[in-house]
């Protein structure tokens, strides 16, 4: 890459470009940490015990746990006398569950804002010795889930998705003793990628069978919760207009860096074409288009959301190899994507393993929110498999990118004793070179840095819990998801910025060209090549470049000639 | 209409309680007894606050100001006498209720022993555990969300953002009611009324930090593909037996307390033993002796408690009964045997008689 505008911008202009870049950054972390409430909440709803038909159980009737006339019949508990008086068994019983529950006297309405809502169980379990909760025991629930609009009539429940699942139990306890509650673990229940409606009902029957093991030893149920977390309203409406004030000044800029680009009388190389697909793919990670599920209903959103962030990820890794290649410096012409073929598979091979891990998960959740590779022995197998996959490739690009990177700062050490000697031209270009690179690590360390301190503050300040918040309340999951996407912006804009062509290419020497770069080592000084050979020969010598060696070679039989 | 009137029938019980009961020692526990289950629910009514027995001047202001929270602290009160009674079931003292008295255990608890202290713990427990579950299901109006510091409902509590914790209100909520009682009245110094008032202060804290204290923190990943990087978190209640044994546990190490030299505050009585912490339970005096009937002290006596004969613990009939002896006599009883259980509800099983020994104190 020829001349960048970083290498010609005065340091006047660079403080106050890096200055405006800093108080951007900060206004995303104060977004977050001041005007967006958490990311995500929660709605705890502990299931209304319904009492079914005896005989026919109602299995297409939808059971609500309010309402004046559409109220089921129900009991408060299960040590309710009506249980012995009537006679009611296990499978008549079905836990009601209404999202969101009534607040003030009201019903509540879910907003289009929630975005996604995840719905997990957790059991209050008793111990009682005569019936314990087995080894290994599998719950199996009948579940169904029902929406309705505000306006609808209150009967009018329509049919979302209804499913018999099986579930594992997890419970531990560390004392037997009677009337304690089992530890047990949560369990999912359902994920809907898009909130459209109003009210969610949520149906689920536990049921049991005379003569067969379903549901047996699972203990003595005493209350079923429904977990609801959803995306907080508010964190959705700062998060859009985030990403709809960046959307165009990314766009922006990256019409800019390409109109530079192909201003330029050469084609474009490797590292600026690369750069210009991280913008595309940084554009394509803030197109705001969840604005569409304001008004339709797009359960695939949740999904596409994490492709397009997968999509980012993986161009950004990719981004970094490039760009640490093509500041080698050991004169092999790479300027090719397929020179990296290896290095890139790595990240390839990664996100691929993701990627098919996501499809299993969210994919089949489109058709069956009650999916989860999660639940089955043979599907957390598999997606482990694929976790750990990709967890090998994210190692071995790791340790792909570490060693460039060394590799880069050995040859700058080695080039910078070498300087002092070069023509005023090659000097130029040298340090161009390491000023680029040295810039551009340092950047990614902070932000680097920065995500991952970020990341530990908030999931520090989750696990807390305070008590009587005084004085400015800052939400540090907020700001670290808001602080941390307009951190990842201001590189790209930061890098879009610094990295385009320069309009101030005036010397010759700065040519790329290979052979007219030989020409000018060999011709104009003979002396530093003899010092770069000297200098340098403890450490190179072994791992002598095949060009750097041809140069020296050349230049032998050239002075032989002679 | 079968509610409304219920309602009105569990009006008029209490309205004709109010008038005809009058001793010294009211206490807010007898919205525990006052209606069981869900007739809880008329305690709703704002216009109930000053007919509920049991409540001080400064209970029925907070009642005023948040009267959807009575019904929790009728069902928390209920909770903490149940869990009370089953605590105590193998003792002399069981914790039995007294019909009509308004203290509700009978003039027993004003004597400031251990097992006075219990029940203020108890019940103060109950109520936390009682409002942060309502909290939790939003049965009441303020808490959690509304209890923000943002400005007023804006946008619906900035879409449901910024919810609070429902334990910390239903701490919060506690303290200021149940302690509200006591703060009532000034007392001098070294006097036994303030000595209790500081005792009954410490034992409710005690008991209201042995619910949030051990509350149970759950969380679950949902980041990008389910990843943690987003985590949500949210709190879970302790059952309430659990609550009830470490209660008891405290009951059994509790501390002896005196006043100090300028009679201000209650310090402990041995120094060989450590200071008493925030979750202790402190006591002033010994316990009344419990094995005989004694009007002077309210003790009911445990003349007529069935014992067991074969253990040496405090169901004992040894000890129980005090040395008195028992009386045994053979009973019939129809049992349950050979059940099939489920998860719930009515269990298949077959009945099988049995003959056993009855031992009751003489």
């Amino acid at each position: 890459m020829a001349g960048v505008v970083l290498e010609n911008l005065s340091w006047k202009k660079l403080i106050i470009l890096g200055v405006f870049l800093l108080l951007l950054l900060l206004t995303f972390f104060l977004i977050g940490g001041l005007i967006a409430p958490a990311p995500s909440n929660v709605i705890y709803i502990t299931g209304t015990k319904c009492i079914a038909n005896r005989t026919h159980l109602d299995h297409d009737k939808w059971f609500i746990p309010r309402g004046h006339n559409e109220m089921c019949d129900q009991i408060w508990s299960f040590d309710d006398e009506r249980v012995e008086k009537e006679i009611i068994t296990a499978s008549q019983i079905v836990f009601s569950f209404w999202i969101p529950h009534p607040k003030e006297g009201g019903q509540l309405k879910m907003y289009r804002w929630f975005q996604t809502l995840l719905g997990v169980l957790t059991l209050d379990i008793k111990y009682d010795p005569k019936n314990p909760v087995t080894d290994k025991a599998k719950l199996q629930l009948d579940a169904r889930i029902g929406y309705r609009g505000a306006d609808d009539d209150p009967k009018d429940w329509k049919l979302l998705a209804q499913s018999l699942e099986e579930r594992q139990l997890d419970c531990a306890m560390d004392e037997a003793i009677e009337g304690y509650h089992y530890k047990c673990d949560i369990l999912q229940l359902f994920e809907l990628g898009s909130v459209h409606y109003d009210y969610y009902l949520v149906n689920i029957r536990l049921p049991t069978f005379d003569n067969s093991d379903v549901n047996a030893g699972i203990g003595v149920l005493e209350d079923l919760h429904l977990v609801v977390i959803h995306q907080n309203g508010g964190f959705t409406k700062v998060w859009l207009s985030m990403k709809t004030v960046l959307f165009p000044m990314i766009l922006a800029l990256l019409i800019w860096y390409w109109r530079r680009i192909t201003q330029l009388e050469r084609p474009p190389s490797l590292l600026e074409k690369t750069l210009f697909v991280l913008g595309i793919a940084l554009s394509l990670l803030n197109l705001p288009m969840e604005w569409l599920t304001c008004w339709l209903y797009l359960p695939f959103m949740l999904l596409v959301g994490d492709i397009r962030q997968g999509i980012f990820y993986a161009v950004l890794l990719s981004f970094w190899l490039i760009f640490a290649g093509e500041h080698l410096m050991d004169q092999v012409e790479r300027n090719k994507l397929v020179m990296y073929w290896k290095h890139l598979s790595a990240v390839g091979f990664g996100c691929l393993c993701l990627f098919i891990f996501e499809i299993c998960e969210r994919g089949i959740q489109l058709t069956d929110p009650f999916f989860s590779v999660w639940v089955t022995d043979v599907g957390a197998n598999l997606a482990l498999t694929f976790i750990v996959l990709a967890g090998v490739a994210a190692c071995s690009y790791f340790l792909f990118l570490c060693y460039m990177i060394f590799k880069v700062f050995r040859n700058i050490s080695a080039k910078k004793s070498a300087l002092p000697q070069m023509s005023k031209a090659r000097k130029k270009y040298y340090m161009g070179l390491i000023y680029r690179f040295r810039f551009l690590m340092a950047l990614t360390l902070v932000c680097a840095a920065l995500t991952v301190i970020f990341f530990i503050i908030s999931q520090v300040s989750e696990g807390q819990w305070k008590w009587g918040d005084d004085g400015i309340h800052l939400e540090y999951t907020s700001a670290f998801f808001t602080g941390v996407y307009g951190m990842w912006n201001v590189y790209v804009f930061g890098l879009l910025c610094l990295y385009a062509p320069s309009h101030k290419v005036i010397t010759v020497t700065e040519d790329t060209d290979q052979s007219q770069e030989e020409t000018v080592q060999l011709t104009h000084i003979p002396s530093e090549a003899s010092a770069l050979a000297s200098d340098s020969q403890p450490m190179e010598t072994s791992a002598l470049h095949p060009s750097e060696g041809s140069i020296l070679q050349g230049f032998m039989s050239k002075q032989a000639a002679d | 209409m079968a509610l409304g009137t219920r309602w009105r029938e569990t009006l008029l019980i209490l309205v004709s309680l109010h008038v005809f009961v009058a001793t010294a020692l009211d206490m807010w526990w007898n919205l525990g007894i006052a209606g069981r289950g869900r007739s809880l629910y008329f305690l709703g009514a704002q216009s109930m606050c000053t007919q509920l027995k049991g409540l001080s001047v400064g209970q029925i202001k907070l009642c005023h100001m948040f009267h959807d929270h009575m019904p929790s602290v009728g069902r928390g009160a209920q909770m903490g006498i149940v869990e009370c009674q089953f605590q105590f079931r193998f003792r002399r003292w069981n914790c039995s209720t007294v019909d009509g008295d308004r203290s509700v255990f009978g003039p027993i608890i004003e004597i400031a022993s251990r097992e006075a202290a219990f029940t203020h713990a108890v019940s103060a427990a109950g109520v936390v555990h009682a409002i942060s579950r309502s909290c939790r299901e939003g049965e009441l109006s303020r808490c959690g969300c509304s209890n923000d510091p943002r400005p007023g409902n804006l946008d619906r509590d900035w879409i449901w953002g910024g919810c609070g914790d429902n334990i910390a209100w239903g701490y919060k909520f506690a303290k200021s009611f149940v302690d509200v009682r006591e703060k009532d009245k000034n007392h001098p110094r070294h006097s036994p009324e303030l000595g209790r008032m500081l005792m009954n202060l410490h034992n409710n804290e005690g008991g209201r930090k042995a619910v949030y204290h051990y509350s149970n923190v759950a969380c679950k990943c949902h980041g990008v593909s389910g990843s943690c990087s987003l985590k949500t978190c949210w709190q879970q209640l302790p059952a309430f037996r659990e609550v009830g044994d470490r209660l008891k546990d405290r009951y059994d190490g509790a501390f002896e307390v005196k006043f100090n030299k300028r009679g201000t505050k209650l310090v402990r009585k041995h120094k060989r033993y450590n200071k008493p912490t925030k979750e202790d339970l402190i006591y002033i005096h010994e316990s009344p002796d419990y094995c005989k009937t004694n009007p002077e002290t309210g003790s009911l006596g445990t003349v007529g408690r069935e014992c067991n004969r074969n253990t040496h613990g405090m169901d004992g009939c040894n000890l129980m009964c005090c040395g008195r002896g028992y009386n045994t006599f053979k009973k019939k009883i129809v049992m349950r045997c050979h059940c099939k259980f489920h998860w719930c509800c009515f269990v298949k099983c077959k009945t099988c008689e049995k003959i056993v020994d009855v031992h009751t104190c003489k």
